[in-house]
């Protein structure tokens, strides 16, 4: 009646960084790891049909009314706190239309994106104290897709919108649960395909000692860092600087006595929105990167400070692994969540390293 | 309108004054506190619960889960029991035979808490799909032999860490959970009837973890929260806690009425047990154990009971330790850790039969174990 748990299913458990409160969808700080389950289904499912394309489209209107009203009352903040704040004073034409929007998005229910809202959205986000705003997104909590939905404002507000895979993968939505998804990367069916389940906890937005040890037994653990974050604070504390968060929050999950003996994988995460900043933003505003030293500028100095902040987590890591934990596995990959060939890549190189270290087992 | 910096200056300014009315109504407290149950119990000359290790003995130990045992809870009549595993499953069991009568699959492995509905009919379980589920055991199982929820309790932001059914009432149930508040649900609706918390201040400011309804006046209840405090709810008035209890050093892990209605006991990672009076607020007693001679990490308390009259406490900790409490004069009288038969690990959960004769232990060794009075004991 009561069947084992069988033995070829290896359990997963995806790992989390800080998001942001989410009042109405509001918030950032995705460490992209629901944008990596998604590619999961997309690769290694049946993906998505056009039913469950159509169910994002409220979310995606969403993420266009949050980023809107992001710029919008961040422009007007900074415009009241920095010293040369003309520059973030919404044109007089814009305001009404800002403050428009700003309620609109500011409410539980959003309405559908007709025409004429998308056209408000536009002027809005053409303004030049809303573009100023944009470029240091970094301090008003930003999310990532914001220039993306921007960018693509007509094409979503067609009366027979249908999400494209690009647009569900740029959706944000927060969930509050338990996210599982089950997938085979060699292929289910196949010989030797084994099954695989993902666990993404990162909705919980609490005291993770209290449930932790529930995964004790998973086959490992995939901890999703962004990279990209090294000069951003949190959402909810604004004081506290997201890649400190970051560590401090890997030191725990590394020092757990229920992942004594699990496998982690480390996924240095949207690569391509550092490689980026790297241009403009130096490593070192980052409290634990602040040894660095710049190199040359290009394409040489990303892989440099690439390299760097690998060393870095590397170095934490063996210094949170007690003595009797050394021949766990430690893997580290560089991804960048929305491209899928990587992705793809990336779990095949999984496959393999899960393989084998079960086989040696 | 007042600039961001000034907004957290007032906000800081207004803490630290908190703060200090909380310090001096502590104070407070500790000078009108001029005993406790102890002391005054010895006082009284009260003579110590008489024990053997033969009293209490474990006569069945429940295997058939895969994973550790989070929660446990008996029917109020019958003897069964309902148990909710790591390993994605409820187990309903016969205590008396040991039968296993029904094994729920759950659709969210990761379940902390389960209980059974006042006349044993169904099950309720929840954790950290953030929701409860409820699974009428007298339902048809589908095709794959599982039983389908009946119904979904959603809405929290946060885990389930605990849920109990109002006595007698089939259709409410009250959840707690880590998005720091308690729940009122109407089960056949689904809907949330209050919410005791979150937007409404006097809420907990931190994960809820236990709750404990008072049998003797169900409109009351408790809860218990990691911002070590204990608050006490009247189901009628959701907007404010009647009380808030003070005391604790650290997460508050298990909430239990005593069986006067008076006064409630609690069991902390601070790794004592204490006891309240629900009405004036003060802590009564404090059941501390003794320091381990190894000097290892103090045990923590997962889980408590008491017997019948309350005369015994019983409290489980995160090392495998059971110990029985004498409430009155605070000392052990029992280590159900150390006798025959005992569990391999950490004792997660516990809960007394309905009528007192038996108390079954849940464990991450991945059993339960009954212990029950045996030869001329009488129930306590």
């Amino acid at each position: 009646m009561i069947e084992a748990m069988t033995t070829d299913e290896v359990h997963v458990t995806v790992g989390w960084e800080e998001e942001g409160e989410n009042k109405g969808g509001n918030g950032s700080g995705e460490s992209g790891k629901s944008t990596i389950f998604k590619q999961i289904k997309l690769l290694f499912q049946t993906g998505f049909n056009e039913a469950e394309l159509r169910s994002y489209i409220s979310v995606i209107h969403a993420n266009v009314y949050q980023t809107i009203k992001i710029l919008h009352d961040g422009a007007k903040e900074l415009s009241q706190v920095e010293s040369d704040s003309s520059k973030y004073v919404i044109s007089p034409d814009n305001q009404e239309i800002g403050e428009k929007l700003s309620e609109i998005a500011g409410r539980l229910d959003y309405p559908l994106l007709i025409k004429e809202l998308v056209h408000d959205v536009k002027k809005l986000w053409q303004d030049p104290a809303i573009q100023e705003t944009f470029s240091c997104g970094s301090i008003v909590q930003l999310p990532d897709c914001a220039q993306y939905f921007m960018e693509n404002l007509d094409r979503l507000a067609e009366a027979d919108y249908v999400p494209t895979k690009e647009d569900v993968l740029h959706a944000r939505v927060r969930t509050n649960g338990v996210v599982q998804i089950q997938f085979s990367p060699v292929g289910e069916g196949k010989r030797g395909g084994e099954v695989y389940r993902l666990y993404d906890v990162g909705g919980q937005r609490n005291e993770r000692r209290k449930w932790i040890h529930l995964f004790e037994g998973v086959n490992a653990v995939i901890f999703c860092a962004a990279i990209s974050e090294y000069d951003q604070m949190l959402f909810e504390d604004e004081t506290k600087n997201r890649m400190m968060e970051t560590k401090e929050l890997f030191d725990w999950v590394l020092k757990q006595r229920c992942f004594e003996k699990t496998s982690f994988m480390l996924f240095l995460n949207k690569f391509d929105i550092f490689e980026r900043k790297i241009q403009k933003v130096p490593l070192s505003v980052c409290e634990w990167f602040k040894d660095y030293q710049p190199i040359a500028p290009g394409k040489q100095e990303v892989e440099h400070a690439y390299e760097f902040v690998k060393k870095k987590f590397e170095e934490l890591y063996f210094q949170s692994s007690k003595p009797d934990r050394v021949d766990r596995v430690f893997k580290i990959y560089r991804t960048t969540a929305l491209d899928q060939k990587l992705v793809k890549k990336t779990f095949k190189l999984i496959d393999e390293s899960m393989r084998r270290s079960r086989e040696g087992s | 309108m007042a600039s961001v910096a000034e907004l957290k200056e007032n906000h800081a300014v207004a803490t630290a004054k908190v703060n200090t009315l909380r310090e001096r109504l502590r104070q407070r407290r500790q000078m009108l506190l001029d005993t406790d149950v102890e002391r005054y119990s010895k006082a009284q000359g009260r003579a110590p619960v008489s024990f053997n290790p033969t009293d209490l003995v474990c006569c069945r130990t429940l295997q058939g889960h895969s994973g550790k045992v989070y929660s446990l809870d008996w029917t109020p009549e019958k003897n069964w029991i309902v148990s909710a595993s790591q390993d994605g499953r409820l187990i309903v069991w016969n205590a008396l035979t040991s039968q296993k009568t029904h094994a729920i699959k759950l659709h969210c492995p990761w379940v902390m808490t389960c209980a059974f509905a006042p006349n044993g009919q169904s099950v309720a379980c929840g954790g950290l799909d953030s929701a409860c589920s409820i699974f009428n055991l007298n339902s048809q199982a589908d095709r794959d032999g599982n039983l389908p929820v009946s119904r979904m309790l959603t809405g929290h932001k946060g885990y389930v860490s605990s849920c109990q059914y109002v006595p007698d009432q089939e259709t409410r149930l009250i959840t707690s959970s880590g998005d720091q508040t308690c729940v009122l649900w109407d089960v056949t609706t689904g809907q949330r009837i209050s919410i005791f918390g979150g937007e409404f201040p006097s809420g907990h400011t931190a994960d809820v973890f236990s709750l404990s309804i008072n049998s003797s006046n169900t409109n009351m209840f408790v809860s218990g929260s990691c911002d070590a405090t204990v608050r006490l709810w009247d189901i009628r008035i959701a907007s404010r806690a009647v009380r808030t209890y003070h005391g604790h050093e650290g997460d508050i892990n298990s909430v239990k009425f005593f069986p006067d209605g008076q006064r409630f006991g609690t069991g902390s990672d601070d790794g004592t047990c204490r006891l309240f009076d629900m009405r004036t607020g003060h802590q009564l007693q404090v059941y501390s154990r003794e320091p381990d001679r190894n000097d290892n990490e103090l045990p923590t308390v997962t889980s408590i009971a008491f017997s019948i009259s309350g005369r015994l406490l019983f409290a489980g900790y995160s090392n495998g330790d059971c110990y029985v409490w004498d409430t009155l004069l605070a000392e052990v009288v029992l280590n159900l850790g150390t006798l025959q038969n005992s569990h391999e690990g950490r004792i997660s959960c516990l809960g007394l039969s309905s009528d007192g004769s038996a108390l079954c232990t849940g464990s991450w060794d991945k059993n339960l174990k009954i212990w029950a009075f045996s030869g001329h004991r009488k129930i306590v």
